[in-house]
C-alpha cells in the first residue's frame, strides 16, 4: 500500500502537520510507503514534508488529503485518477476572523464553501469527530468515517507534588491565540473569579499568536482586568507545556468553535479538571469528564472555577472519568480507525 | 461532594446567592470579540481602506530578528511601489462600495414605491 499525504500548509506547531507526522509513522510501521507534501511549508518543518509539485503518484497510490481551510493547490489533485481519502479537521467559521485575520478569514470562508466539492469528489470523507462527519454528510459525502485525532498521552499523568500543598489557584488555557477561542470571555471569567473568589489566582495562556493585533488586544485586556496575574506564552517546548499542565489546578476553555480540541485530552492526561463550552466536537471528546456550560453568565463560570479548584472529591471524580476518556481516545484505537478508512478507500471501485 | 452532573446547578445557585449579596456587578468593559455575521456599510468602509500593519512582517524563526530587520528594510525600499498598489486597491474598494450604496438606495426607493397603493406610485426612481 502506498499513501501520499497532501496538506495545504505545514508548520512546526500546526496540529494538522502533527497528525500527518503521526500517520506517516504508523504507515511505516504497517509497511506502507508514500510521501508527505504541502502547498506551503514553514522553513522550521525541515525536509519531512516536500513541496506539492514533487508529488509523483502512481495510479494505484492512495491520496490522503488533509482539509482544514481553502486549499487552492489541493483542488487540482481531485482531478487525478487515484482513490482519495479526505480527512476533515474542520474549518473555523470566518465570522470570527474578518476583523483580526482577514487573510485567514478569506481562506476559511472559501474553504467552507468548497468543502462540498471535496466531500463529493473523494472516495471516503473522514472527520476527526462525529461533529465533523455530520458536516461532511451535510456537504454531500457518500462514504464517511470517523478517524479521531491520534493523541499520544504525555509522560506522567500525576500533578506535581507542589500542587498538593496550598498555593494560589492556577487556571490554564492552551490553544492558538485567535478570536474564536474567545480569550476575551476567558479573561473576563477569570477576572470575576479572581475578584470574588481567589484574589491571588493566576491565569496561564499558552498558544501561538496568529495575528499581532489580536495578540496585543488580548494582552491589553489581560492587563486591564487582572494586572500582573496573566502570563501569555508562545512557542514553548513540549516539556515546558507539560509542566504548565502539571502546575494547573483547572483548565478553562471559552472557545466557541472546536473540531476536536486536543488540549482537553492533554488536561485529562494530567488529571486537571476541565471547564469548557459544549461546542463543536467538545461534548463528544469530553464525554462526562468535564464541566460543560454553554451560557453567557460569566459569574457561573467563575463559580465553576471555584468548585473545580476547591472541591477535592469533585476533582477526584473528574480525574477518574478523564482516565476513561483517554482509554476511549487511545492512539492505537485512532490508528485502527485510520487504517480502516484507508482500506475502505482502497476497496472503493 | 459535588457530583459532576450537579456542579452546574450548584454553580448557578452559588452565583445567584453571591449576586444577592452584591457580588458580580463588575463593569468588565474593554475589548470584546464581535463575530461578523453581517458586515455593516460602516465596517465595509473601514476595511476598504488598505493599510497593512508593518508589525505583521516578521520572521517566525527562533533567532529571526535579523531576518525581520531585513524584511522591514526591503519593505521600506519598496514603499513607493507598494503604496501605489494599495492606493489602486483602495480606489477600487471605495468605488465599489459607493456603487453598491447607490444600488441599495435604488432598491429601497423601488421597495417604497411598490409598497404604495396603485395610482400613487412615482415613475422617476
Amino acid at each position: 500500500m502506498v499513501v501520499h499525504q497532501l496538506l495545504s500548509g505545514a508548520g512546526p506547531v500546526d496540529a494538522v502537520t502533527g497528525q500527518a507526522s503521526a500517520y506517516r509513522k504508523a504507515f511505516e510501521r504497517w509497511g506502507w510507503g508514500g510521501s508527505d507534501h504541502a502547498a506551503s511549508i514553514d522553513p522550521r518543518v525541515g525536509r519531512a514534508v516536500k513541496p506539492i509539485e514533487n508529488l509523483r503518484a502512481q495510479p494505484d497510490d492512495i491520496l490522503l488529503l488533509h482539509y482544514s481551510a481553502y486549499g487552492p493547490r489541493l483542488r487540482p489533485l481531485l482531478e487525478l485518477p487515484n482513490r482519495k481519502l479526505l480527512i476533515s479537521h474542520n474549518v473555523t467559521p470566518a465570522r470570527y476572523l474578518w476583523s483580526y485575520e482577514p487573510l485567514a478569514a478569506v481562506y476559511c470562508s472559501v474553504g467552507r464553501e468548497q468543502l462540498p466539492e471535496f466531500a463529493r469528489s473523494v472516495d471516503v470523507a473522514a472527520g476527526v469527530s462525529e461533529y465533523n462527519v455530520a458536516e461532511l454528510v451535510a456537504a454531500g459525502a457518500a462514504a464517511t468515517a470517523v478517524v479521531p485525532i491520534v493523541f499520544e498521552p504525555p509522560v506522567a499523568g500525576a500533578p506535581e507534588p507542589s500542587t498538593a500543598e496550598p498555593h494560589p489557584p492556577n487556571v490554564l488555557f492552551v490553544g492558538r491565540i485567535t478570536p474564536h477561542k474567545r480569550h476575551d470571555l476567558l479573561l473576563r471569567a477569570f477576572a470575576l473569579y479572581r475578584r470574588h473568589r481567589a484574589p491571588d489566582a493566576r491565569l496561564q495562556l499558552v498558544g501561538e499568536t496568529v495575528s499581532p493585533a489580536y495578540g496585543a488586544a488580548v494582552r491589553a485586556l489581560a492587563e486591564e482586568l487582572a494586572p500582573g496575574a496573566v502570563t501569555i506564552e508562545s512557542g514553548i517546548a513540549p516539556a515546558a507545556l507539560w509542566q504548565r499542565y502539571r502546575a494547573a489546578d483547572v483548565f478553562l476553555s471559552m472557545s466557541e468553535h472546536e473540531g476536536f480540541c486536543i488540549p482537553l485530552l492533554e488536561a485529562f492526561s494530567f488529571g486537571v479538571p476541565v471547564i469548557a463550552r459544549p461546542v463543536g466536537g467538545i461534548p463528544e471528546v469530553a464525554g462526562d469528564a468535564a464541566l460543560l456550560y454553554g451560557g453567557e453568565d460569566l459569574a457561573i463560570v467563575a463559580e465553576l472555577l471555584e468548585l473545580a479548584v476547591s472541591d477535592r472529591e469533585l476533582r477526584t471524580e473528574l480525574a477518574a472519568r478523564a482516565v476513561r476518556r483517554l482509554i476511549a481516545y487511545a492512539p492505537e484505537r485512532a490508528l485502527e480507525s485510520l487504517r480502516e478508512a484507508v482500506l475502505k478507500t482502497a476497496a472503493r471501485s | 461532594m459535588t457530583e459532576p452532573e450537579q456542579a452546574l446547578a450548584r454553580a448557578r445557585a452559588s452565583a445567584d446567592a453571591m449576586r444577592a449579596s452584591g457580588a458580580y456587578g463588575d463593569d468588565l468593559a474593554g475589548f470584546r470579540i464581535e463575530p461578523t455575521d453581517t458586515v455593516t456599510p460602516q465596517r465595509l468602509l473601514e476595511w476598504a481602506l488598505i493599510e497593512p500593519d508593518p508589525a505583521n512582517l516578521y520572521s517566525t524563526r527562533r533567532l529571526g530578528a535579523p531576518i525581520t530587520f531585513a524584511k522591514r528594510l526591503l519593505l521600506r525600499g519598496l514603499r513607493q511601489y507598494l503604496g501605489e498598489i494599495t492606493a489602486q486597491q483602495t480606489r477600487f474598494n471605495i468605488q465599489l462600495i459607493a456603487y453598491v450604496s447607490r444600488l441599495t438606495e435604488r432598491v429601497e426607493a423601488l421597495e417604497q414605491q411598490l409598497a404604495q397603493p396603485p395610482g400613487e406610485q412615482v415613475d422617476d426612481v
